[in-house]
């Protein structure tokens, strides 16, 4: 078994080639619930594990491996965030609320320039002023630092260039911020101007002075960061359908808008460990950054990550300010702080990226999606950050809820002289998404069917593999479906609303948990641990290094383990903030925590239970077959009157086995293929939404208002429904101002305009429509009690679906975000010009009438809606194949399969010929290690 | 984010704040803060001294007729005796926090904004400043380049419109006495000059002619969001019927050039041969090709003028049928 | 070429004495003359309750009742507060009994990262003492300063609602030091003991 970071493929998969290559199409996986070397399904012997309050109960979806330990205590009742009476009193501690005696203030020198090249930095002037305790400039820590291993490109501070505004150039601290910014004030720096670019195409020329040299993996002279392609399935039928549509679709950058600015407290205590306290979503990526760049050992530091005032990824990496403030705490001795302002949070960015994106959807005269098509650049800014997973997640997220004959990406990231742009909620895939959903909105009107039943006759049934091999567990979609089409009265509305009003629908599907821990093999480290601790108080205290950013996270492990042990939450303490404490956790990102550490929480807890009910039976002399653990009781199943307390077995078992410890971790199950690229949007399992939005367009200003929405999420089980319906119409709100208002503008010289919250036109509560969250349950069969991923993948579809109102509303067809009213009124004016209107309030609206294929696609959809409830419901749970619509048979080699199918990642020149595809140019350049130069 | 150092000062009333002003000869006057302060903290033109006038009395006027340049803004918007154009206009402006603390002189006396120039210190600096703030390095002007001498930041207060719409006049006074004006002569066309104020010189009330009570109007405002936003343009119509017919007609526009503009004439104009909705069409028409926006606010100034013309219809919109 | 043209901060303003009575607490403090209250709050009384969101009034996270009105603390110059009445979210709570509007908030949802939470607190507290049966609108209206990133404002919305009927219903919220959930639920004389075992 080759090691590396790349999943392990086709394990206990029978078929498979002598030369080690995956056959495609014919690879089995792992049963459900198999999580590697040590499977915490390990635990659901039925003959050992007892039966609990809320007992073995017959799912709608089919058996689901937690079953068994649902209690009834906390699992899908709405429970208030359990840190959140901190938050109310004003004592929850967040970045800048660490105060330690002695600080310093810590204020960073930033570039004024898009790129130079610096000739000299001299500090003595601000190291010889009173009050100022050190200065740092990059000399201090020359080491690399970045979010992803393969791409780390950052400094604490700029070593010989700076690439963007607002990069870093020193830094100081002083007895207090006055002084600290005279210092900063103080340091002169001498600058080498240098051409900069700020337009995404540039980056795909050669350059003079590359924004970033990589040596021998450097892609030609150019600024292309990464390069993706992928071809999948039959492209020959793909371009033979009958309907197509195509789009060039431009969407605008876009930052995550917390509330609470960045801000890092660094301390060095007598003992020479480090302390950083932080908001950060992802502790862990900054313990290993600190160790980087300050040349210590990782046990040397402690991340103590802070209350977060909201993340949404854009507090995923770790950041040069928190090396800065560490190397100055180094420098001065004493504590130092850092707090951003608000301008500032703008040129950390790490937000989304701006995209040019061509997006074909293709379908065939049988009313299937024969095909997608999307050529996708992407604009990253001066960095790499989280870009090289972003360039895969703009293609590969379209593979599924559809079934789909043929795939074809080409995707490219580059740099360019702006803040750098990274992951935000629905990374990679919200921008494409909505560029697939407007596509077959506006295939299903050439066909003349309607986009509902279009969607419900091309869904992937669950348990599918999809085009590029994504193991697809448990999907909702078709009932979100249903739902949201009942709920609107979709079918009244649809084509038969008045000008300026109308109605749309989009869907989404994203990952519940990235399936690749990107720093380490899944083989050695599981992606997800937990311990517990239980002592002669009863109360039970869970170490995890999951980050609670607002979301909820802690909530969560709580329940599980509540649900678990059968004891209410206000026993369980949770223990996330520290690297000390905390076993080692990716963090918060990729909507992997619910399904991850609540997996690694519910055998933890599991082992916990065992100890306790062990305990129990030598007290009651029952075996745990027969004990029902309830509410704060273990007693004899068939006379409740017969039991021990919680606390007498607990202190049973600490008199028999010693301490009352438990420890469980979670790893994701062997699956996707091998092909480069292949482990980017591996999941354990994906959520699925479907969105209903309806719209006023005031025609005469181009003013959208979104009047109501019906949003359905297949969160799987929601653990704790008030916190789903929380992050679903949040994600609403965040995505409503995706599509209508938010944008980073970058003004004609190439400075970011409106770095600030009243320009970055973030929602108001006057915006924000009636949000109508409706939660649907898939029971996933590997997901903690069944759940999935609720945070990301709820904002996806609520971009198309805007878009498709609009449309119905109007006609004309978006592809530009965000659809500000002066953008939509240019569209409007052109329109009305094209139709020879004078008056926009005459403009006509698209109305429906069904075309032959509409009998058949309902037809398709209610068999398909058969076959799927069987497919849940059935014992049997190998992959359904994508293709097999198409004629596809999963049973034979690729070389017997229908002419034209085909899987290849390798581009060659005909796959690229076509002139228009912007991010097809990046395979113009030839990496310089293949160039056979010297 | 740091202030910058200042005195402030606290006078307990007009004759204090006017005799300590013109002992100074650079300060700035401070009423609610909204303004001033966020382009203090942004290093925008500070000052050494900062006379605060929120102590002073005189200024706190409220009537139908009479309204102190301390009202505040939240107050004018909710005061039941006031035309209600202004509580209209009033209740437009940001939001309901800053118009807790927000003034009507404040608003009148807005600074006028620029995206080149509304930007941190830091930000200004990588442009090489502007000339609203160069710093003294004789910066030009960033949106129309090659240019030194006027500067087109933007006017972006709402009641100004209103006021002009209703022929309000406003009064001001400094330690050489005082003196009053029809509302529009107030402003001066230069983003840096802004208005006719003197060193030492403040806004004290301002006042509605007796009948404005017969008035009717309607404030209509070109912005993305329903608060927080400052108007992209926005255009205020007053008008008074009898006996059925218009017997006069005031149009006034903010938030597109460095003053807001009266279009009062135009108006006036146009009631003689009145015919309803194409009459309201040609007056909008006006409007739009008198004034001229530039690229330096959130919306393209192609579309700000567009909207000018239907926003004055909107707003003349109850005029359709007459 | 660096360019050093840049506002001095130092030397820094002159100080004065400032009070005001915080959340029923008398406090004195030397401050400077240009002294933001936002930041004498935070630095100085020690209110970190208090947010630094925007800093330029936009984010509604630094908002504290000054004589009981919400009011930006970012965009008030401290100077001007002295002398009066603040409460800011540490204030709201009657000892160990949350206000209506905190319970609500927690129970409702209306609440997730928790940054904005404070200034939308106070602010709400403000206009359910004014109105003790705002409508949906009204309360839009009254929360239209404070931005939030989470929630989506459509349970906030719901928790304003809730508290409001809570406080017209006269119902207090417990005491939070009431005892929590005991581990040993079994009394002396309970049947359901197993032999030998007593509390």
């Amino acid at each position: 078994m080759a090691k590396g970071y790349r999943q392990a493929p086709g394990k206990g998969g029978s078929k498979k080639r002598t030369d080690g290559k995956r056959v495609a199409g014919q690879q089995d996986f792992g049963v459900p619930g198999s999580g590697g070397s040590d499977p915490y399904s390990k635990l659901q012997d039925l003959d050992y594990v007892p039966e609990s309050v809320g007992g073995w109960k017959k799912q709608p979806r089919g058996p689901h491996v937690h079953d068994r330990h649902v209690t009834g205590m906390t699992i899908g009742k709405p429970v208030p965030l359990v840190d959140s009476n901190w938050k109310i009193t004003g004592q929850a501690h967040y970045g800048d609320d660490i105060r330690l005696p002695g600080e310093l203030i810590g204020k960073i020198l930033r570039s004024p320039h898009h790129y130079a090249k610096i000739l000299s930095i001299d500090t003595s002037a601000a190291e010889a002023m009173d009050g100022v305790f050190a200065v740092a400039t990059g000399q201090d820590s020359v080491n690399k630092f970045g979010v992803l291993p393969v791409t780390k490109d950052e400094h604490a501070m700029a070593q010989e260039k700076v690439r963007h505004v607002g990069d870093l150039v020193a830094c100081v601290c002083a007895i207090d911020e006055a002084t600290a910014i005279e210092a900063m004030n103080a340091i002169s720096v001498d600058y080498e101007v240098l051409p900069s670019i700020h337009d995404m195409e540039d980056g795909l020329k050669d350059s003079e002075n590359p924004i970033h040299d990589r040596g021998k993996y450097h892609i030609g002279e150019s600024n292309v960061q990464k390069r993706v392609f992928q071809q999948f399935g039959d492209l020959e039928g793909m371009k033979d359908a009958p309907f197509h549509h195509e789009a060039d679709w431009e969407t605008a950058g876009l930052h995550h808008g917390f509330t609470e600015p960045h801000a890092v407290v660094a301390h060095w205590d007598p003992s020479g460990r480090l302390t950083v306290w932080t908001p950060q979503q992802v502790p862990h990526y900054l313990h290993r950054g600190l160790s980087a760049v300050l040349d210590i050992p990782m046990h040397q530091i402690n991340v103590h990550r802070t209350f977060v005032g909201g993340g949404f990824g854009g507090k995923s990496d770790p950041f040069p300010h928190e090396m800065c403030a560490a190397i100055l705490a180094r420098k001065s001795g004493r504590p130092v702080r850092i707090n951003f302002d608000r301008e500032e949070v703008y040129w950390i960015n790490r937000g989304r990226h701006p995209s040019r994106i061509q997006m074909g959807v293709f379908a065939d005269d049988e009313g299937r999606i024969s095909g997608i098509e999307t050529d996708a650049l992407i604009d990253g800014g001066a960095f790499a950050s989280f870009g090289h997973v972003t360039t895969y997640y703009n293609g590969v997220l379209h593979t599924a809820p559809y079934e789909i004959g043929a795939f074809n990406y080409t995707g490219a990231r580059v740099w360019t002289n702006k803040p750098a742009s990274g992951a935000m909620r629905g990374h990679g895939a919200v921008n494409s998404r909505c560029a697939v959903e407007v596509g077959i909105d506006a295939v299903s009107e050439q066909m003349k069917v309607d986009p509902m039943t279009f969607r419900l006759a091309n869904l992937l049934p669950p348990h599918s593999r999809t085009i590029t091999g994504f193991r697809v567990t448990s999907t909702g979609m078709r009932e979100c479906l249903a739902k949201v089409r009942e709920q609107s009265g979709w079918d009244e509305k649809f084509r038969n609303l008045p000008l300026g009003k109308g109605i749309g629908v989009g869907c989404g599907f994203f990952i519940s948990g990235s399936g690749l821990p990107i720093h380490w093999d899944p083989e050695n480290f599981p992606h997800a641990t937990v311990h517990l601790q239980c002592d002669m108080d009863g109360g039970v205290t869970v170490h995890t290094g999951a980050a609670d950013i607002g979301q909820g996270s802690d909530t969560a492990v709580a329940q599980a383990v509540s649900e678990v042990l059968a004891l209410p939450l206000d026993m369980i303490r949770i223990r996330s903030k520290e690297s000390d404490t905390a076993p080692v956790d990716l963090g918060s990102y990729s909507s992997r925590v619910t399904f991850m550490n609540c997996n690694a929480a519910i055998k933890a807890a599991c082992e916990l239970r065992d100890k306790v009910l062990k305990a129990a039976w030598e007290i009651t002399g029952y075996n745990p077959d027969v004990l029902v653990i309830g509410d704060r009781r273990i007693y004899y199943k068939h006379d409740p009157a017969i039991g021990v307390s919680w606390l007498e077995a607990v202190h049973k078992a600490q008199a028999d086995v010693g301490s009352l410890i438990a420890s469980g971790a979670y790893r994701t199950p062997p699956m996707g293929g091998i092909h480069k690229g292949a482990a980017a949007g591996l999941a354990p399992a994906y959520s699925f939404s479907a969105y209903v939005a309806e719209v006023d367009v005031d025609v005469e200003t181009g003013f959208v208002k979104i009047t109501k929405a019906w949003a359905a999420h297949d969160c799987g089980k929601a653990l704790n429904p008030l916190a789903v319906k929380g992050q679903i119409i949040g994600s609403c709100h965040m995505g409503m101002g995706q599509v209508l208002s938010e944008e980073m503008k970058y003004g004609r010289n190439g400075h970011l305009m409106n770095p600030d919250l009243l320009d970055y036109k973030i929602m108001s509560v006057h915006e924000m429509p009636d949000v109508v969250p409706i939660i649907v349950e898939s029971n996933d069969p590997e997901g903690p009690f069944g759940a999935k991923e609720a945070g990301e993948g709820p904002l996806l579809p609520i971009l198309p679906a805007v878009c498709n109102a609009i449309y119905d509303a109007i006609g004309i067809r978006i592809d530009e975000l965000p659809v500000t009213p002066d953008r939509l009124h240019k569209r409007i004016e052109k329109h009305c010009r094209k139709l020879g209107i004078d008056d926009p309030l005459e403009l006509p609206v698209p109305r429906f009438e069904a075309g032959p294929l509409q009998q058949k696609l309902v037809e398709r959809a209610k068999s398909h809606a058969k076959r799927d409830h069987l497919r849940d419901i059935q014992e049997d749970r190998s992959s359904y194949v994508n293709g097999v619509l198409f004629g596809f048979d999963p049973d034979k080699p690729m070389s017997e399969q229908k002419e034209g199918w085909r899987e290849s990642v390798i581009p060659t020149p005909e796959d690229l010929a076509d002139p228009k595809k912007r991010a097809a140019r990046a395979w113009s350049h030839v990496e310089r290690r293949h160039r056979g130069d010297a | 984010m740091r202030m910058p150092p200042f005195t402030l000062h606290t006078p307990e009333n007009l004759a204090q704040a006017l005799s300590l002003a013109s002992e100074m000869d650079n300060f700035d006057w401070v009423a609610g803060g909204t303004d001033l302060l966020p382009n203090y903290k942004w290093h925008l033109n500070p000052k050494p001294n900062v006379i605060s006038l929120a102590k002073v009395q005189e200024l706190t006027a409220l009537s139908s007729t009479v309204i102190g340049a301390m009202v505040r803004v939240h107050d004018l918007a909710n005061s039941e005796e006031i035309h209600p154009l202004i509580r209209e206009t009033a209740a437009t402006i940001a939001s309901v926090m800053i118009r807790r603390s927000a003034t009507v002189g404040g608003n009148i006396c807005l600074d006028t904004r620029c995206y080149w120039f509304n930007q941190t210190e830091e930000w200004r600096r990588s442009i090489d400043w502007c000339h609203k703030c160069d710093c003294d390095t004789g910066a030009d002007c960033r949106v129309v380049p090659n240019q030194n001498t006027l500067c087109v930041a933007t006017y972006q207060a709402d009641l100004a419109a209103a006021f002009i719409a209703l022929d309000a006049t406003i009064h001001l006074a400094s330690g050489d006495g005082t003196r009053s004006m029809p509302f529009a002569d107030f402003f001066q066309l230069d983003g840096m000059t802004r208005n006719v104020l003197k060193l030492g010189e403040l806004v004290t009330h301002v006042t509605l002619p007796e009948d404005s009570v017969n008035w009717e109007g309607g404030y209509q405002k070109l912005r993305l969001r329903e608060t927080w936003d400052f108007p992209e343009a926005g255009v205020a119509a007053a008008w008074k019927i009898e006996d059925g017919k218009i017997a006069a007609l005031r149009v006034a526009s903010t938030g597109c050039e460095s003053i807001p503009g009266d279009h009062s004439e135009l108006a006036e104009g146009a009631i003689g041969e009145w015919n309803g909705k194409q009459s309201i069409r040609d007056l909008a028409e006006g409007v739009r090709k008198a004034v001229k926006p530039v690229s330096n606010t959130y919306f393209p100034p192609a579309y700000r003028r567009k909207m000018l013309r239907v926003l004055t219809r909107r707003a003349l919109s109850p005029l359709e049928h007459l | 070429m660096s360019i050093h043209i840049r506002v001095p901060m130092l030397p820094g303003s002159g100080k004065e004495v400032w009070q005001a009575n915080v959340n029923g607490e008398e406090n004195e403090h030397l401050v400077e003359s240009n002294s933001i209250l936002l930041d004498v709050l935070r630095d100085q009384v020690g209110t970190l309750g208090v947010k630094r969101g925007c800093d330029m009034g936009t984010c509604g996270c630094c908002a504290v009742l000054i004589d009981g009105e919400p009011r930006l603390s970012c965009l008030c110059l401290a100077k001007e507060a002295s002398g009066t009445e603040i409460t800011t979210v540490e204030g709201l709570a009657d000892g160990h009994h949350l206000h209506p509007i905190q319970q609500c908030f927690a129970e409702a949802g209306g609440s997730q990262c928790g940054f904005c939470t404070p200034g939308f607190l106070v602010v709400s507290a403000a206009l359910l003492d004014e109105n003790p049966q705002p409508s949906r609108s009204e309360i839009k209206c009254a929360i239209e300063g404070n931005l939030c990133r989470c929630t989506g404002y459509q349970q906030i919305v719901d928790a304003v609602e809730m508290a409001a009927a809570m406080k017209r219903g006269g119902t207090s919220t417990p005491d939070t030091t009431d005892p929590k959930s005991d581990p040993h639920p079994l009394g002396p004389d309970d049947p359901s003991l197993p032999p030998g075992s007593s509390k």
